[in-house]
């Protein structure tokens, strides 16, 4: 729903760097692979919980 | 212990850091190592005290996010049973993130100030009181400071010869930080592969004896220098309490 704060394997606060990543990825034209290099989310763990994320409360909360 | 440590930093910065420690046993190396991750203490949010939460998500949700903010430890500055309270109030539409977090402590604030909590839309509230105790790894992952702490036989690499004219060449790859003439470096630089640095070279790679280049890197709660430090400090106090244990 929100965003993981940190990655499930090492740990690392990855929730951030959520919202620049998606206005750059999501929002803007950037590519992915370069944004998370100058992030510093150097490792395949904390990459997958940027890359693979979807917010969903704007999907629910009609629901409430 | 009848030779000296010897330490040289390869990288160093506040949360993250890597150096080659020289003199230590594969034993010591890997005690420092699990200390880092399990026993040195950190503060994180435990408890909650929910006064509204009209958000999407249920207060135990909310209240895991808020642990898992990494929260600044001060050294010997807190005891076990320490508590400190922070709060949390902001009223929809808007984020509440981790810097909308109001410590009572100047000391403790959240290392982070961007970590998104709970979006809210028009007309609901997040309003909270939260209670940080000052816990181990080994309690909850939360508390754990040191994060991808790891280490690595240095290794040191040595031209031998020339490699065969005929042969098929294939890569030598080594990871991490190496040692080539005396001098570290970081095999990123030649993409992880021997062939590339030495072309045409046969190399041979030898683990240096009691050589360990570590990697640490700190959820914010502290710096790496601190975490290294506090990890020692665990393991000495641990030793001397074994030792008054034995020596009635």
């Amino acid at each position: 729903m929100m965003v993981p704060v940190r990655c499930f394997t090492c740990g690392n606060v990855v929730g951030e760097h959520w919202e620049e990543f998606k206005a750059r990825t999501r929002e803007g034209d950037e590519d992915p692979e370069e944004v998370l290099d100058e992030l510093g989310v150097d490792r395949y763990c904390c990459r997958r919980m940027l890359v693979s994320h979807k917010d969903l409360v704007d999907i629910v909360s009609p629901y409430q | 212990m009848d030779e000296d440590y010897e330490v040289e930093f390869v990288e160093r910065g506040d949360r993250k850091a890597l150096f080659l420690v020289r003199g230590v046993t594969p034993a010591f190396a890997n005690g420092i190592r699990r200390t880092m991750i399990a026993d040195v203490p950190t503060l994180a949010i435990d408890e909650v005290r929910v006064i509204e939460n009209s958000s999407v998500m249920f207060d135990e949700q909310i209240a895991l996010r808020l642990g898992l903010v990494p929260l600044t430890t001060p050294p010997a500055e807190f005891d076990e049973d320490d508590v400190v309270t922070l709060s949390i109030d902001v009223a929809g539409p808007a984020t509440a993130y981790s810097g909308d977090l109001v410590s009572a402590d100047d000391m403790v604030q959240p290392a982070d100030q961007n970590v998104p909590i709970i979006e809210l839309k028009d007309g609901q509230r997040l309003e909270l009181e939260a209670d940080a105790v000052l816990e181990t790894g080994k309690a909850h992952a939360k508390h754990q400071g040191g994060v991808s702490v790891g280490y690595r036989h240095l290794q040191r690499v040595e031209v031998v010869g020339d490699a065969d004219e005929f042969e098929e060449s294939e890569p030598n790859i080594v990871r991490g930080v190496v040692e080539i003439d005396g001098e570290l470096v970081d095999t990123a630089e030649f993409d992880n592969d021997l062939t590339q640095k030495f072309p045409g070279k046969e190399v041979a790679v030898h683990d240096v004896e009691k050589a360990f280049v570590f990697h640490v890197e700190t959820d914010g709660s502290m710096t790496v220098e601190e975490l290294v430090n506090r990890a020692t400090d665990s393991i000495e106090s641990r030793a001397l309490e074994l030792e008054d244990a034995v020596s009635l």
